[in-house]
């Protein structure tokens, strides 16, 4: 076994709102690991460097294999899965900060329940009535689906609003995700029932508008979702939405 | 639709109509530098014979640019800077608030220099001596004329850059294949009228 070792330099805080602090590990290395296997490293023996015992890291993950969008920090700077984070491929010391566009609940952990909030904002599903038997669904092509299929792929992980210069802590922006997914179900045969109402959400405050074409979204997706055209997409939708309501009132 | 989106809408509008068509024709006008003092004079004063001139610069450039320049200017300030993440779009984002605010600036400026003062000094409607006196003055040529420069690269890559924007605002442009498309003609609007403002001024300079 070699005696190279891996450092990190953690931005950790003990709970929600209180003040947040750097703490370095230095663990040895280990061929192929990648950021949450270090981070379970550091976990069994919590021995900061130096020295002193302290309370193990707080992190989330899941399916370890970047499609759940879980274990979202900022790693040296940027935003992406710590699970597809591999140490051969980054600078040391590895820098880990939480997402800082949504409150830490401690240490890497934070919530992004204002993302979900997002997705109910633009009613991100298709609408039924009942359990029903409601016939066969509409066909769908496959053109269609290549597309929906696609911007499906999008697990609300944050790295889109976390890059973003218009979303803040203190704004009410819907931010990308949620503007693909009003796409997404907008394009699908029953969920294009309630279009003009997911508009209408699109249209409100923080909605669409609030987008400032920075475009770093698309670019820090880790599932390549062409976030941008899905903007530009809703953007057409509601120009159309806008001139048509503009004259009925 | 509430007031957010309708005043996001008619910022982005009036960026390109009149705004930017209002910056088109004044460039234009600037070639007349090329034909002398008395021809130039002669064409800028022409216009501010109509009875309707004031009305027209009112309506269709002071206040939709009054407009644009505040809400922009708010905007800007709102932004929350990602200094990690270097891509291309992402600097054009953050060269259009700072352009956005130094053309605000400049446009002041400018209007001292071309209303203002001559208003005050009532040498009002000598335009051309304004400006070539301006820049050939001994003492303070040099910051004139890298006013001017600056302004007026601000301004066309606010509005060349603005188009890009506003098709994606918009809708116009979707895929990426059509946005890059967008782009080529910005970037192809941002070298004529640079080079368009640039001749224009090689005559005083």
């Amino acid at each position: 076994m070699s005696n190279k070792t891996i450092t990190f330099k953690i931005l950790r805080q003990d709970g929600p709102n209180q003040p947040s602090y750097w703490e370095t590990f230095v663990i040895p290395y280990l061929p192929n690991s990648n950021v949450i296997s270090c981070l379970m490293d550091i976990q069994k023996n919590p021995i900061n460097s130096e020295g002193k015992k302290v309370r193990p890291v707080v992190w989330e993950c899941n399916c370890l294999e970047e499609v759940c969008g879980t274990c979202t920090m900022v790693i040296n700077g940027k935003t992406r899965q710590s699970c597809s984070a591999l140490i051969d491929k980054l600078m040391q010391p590895i820098t880990l900060q939480p997402l800082s566009k949504f409150p830490v609940v401690r240490d890497l952990a934070v919530d992004r329940s204002r993302m979900f909030e997002a997705l109910k904002r633009v009613k991100a599903w298709v609408p039924m009535d009942g359990y029903h038997d409601l016939g066969p669904g509409d066909k769908i092509l496959p053109d269609h689906q290549g597309v929906a299929y696609k911007l499906s792929e999008c697990m609300t992980c944050g790295c889109c609003v976390e890059a973003c210069p218009q979303y803040s802590r203190d704004n009410n922006f819907l931010g990308a995700a949620a503007i693909s997914q009003a796409r997404l179900f907008n394009m699908h045969p029953t969920g294009k029932l309630i279009a003009n109402e997911r508009l209408d959400s699109l249209m409100d405050d923080g909605g669409i508008a609030a987008c400032g074409n920075a475009q770093n979204c698309v670019e820090v997706c880790p599932k390549s979702i062409p976030l941008t055209e899905s903007i530009a997409e809703m953007g057409r939708q509601s120009s159309k939405r806008f001139w048509k309501t503009l004259f009925q009132i | 639709m509430n007031s957010h989106f309708f005043a996001r809408r008619v910022h982005s509008l009036t960026g390109i109509i009149p705004v930017g068509l209002f910056l088109v024709y004044h460039l234009y006008t600037q070639l007349y530098l090329h034909q002398g003092a008395e021809k130039y004079n002669e064409h800028t004063n022409a216009f501010y014979e109509s009875p309707l001139a004031i009305w027209l610069l009112i309506i269709f450039v002071y206040i939709p640019l009054f407009y644009h320049s505040i809400l922009g200017a708010k905007l800007s300030i709102e932004a929350t800077p990602q200094p990690s993440y270097h891509y291309f779009s992402h600097l054009l984002y953050w060269l259009q608030r700072i352009s956005g605010i130094g053309v605000l600036l400049f446009i002041f400026a400018h209007l001292y220099n071309t209303k203002v003062m001559p208003l005050m000094t009532d040498t009002y409607g000598q335009h051309f001596e304004h400006l070539a006196e301006g820049f050939a003055s001994a003492e303070t040529g040099w910051l004139t004329k890298s006013v001017y420069l600056l302004g007026i690269l601000g301004a066309t890559f606010h509005f060349a850059n603005g188009i890009n924007t506003f098709c994606m605002t918009w809708g116009l442009a979707l895929t990426p294949r059509a946005q890059l498309r967008v782009r080529v003609l910005s970037i192809i609007v941002f070298v004529l009228l640079t080079a368009v403002a640039l001749y224009s001024l090689s005559a005083i300079w």
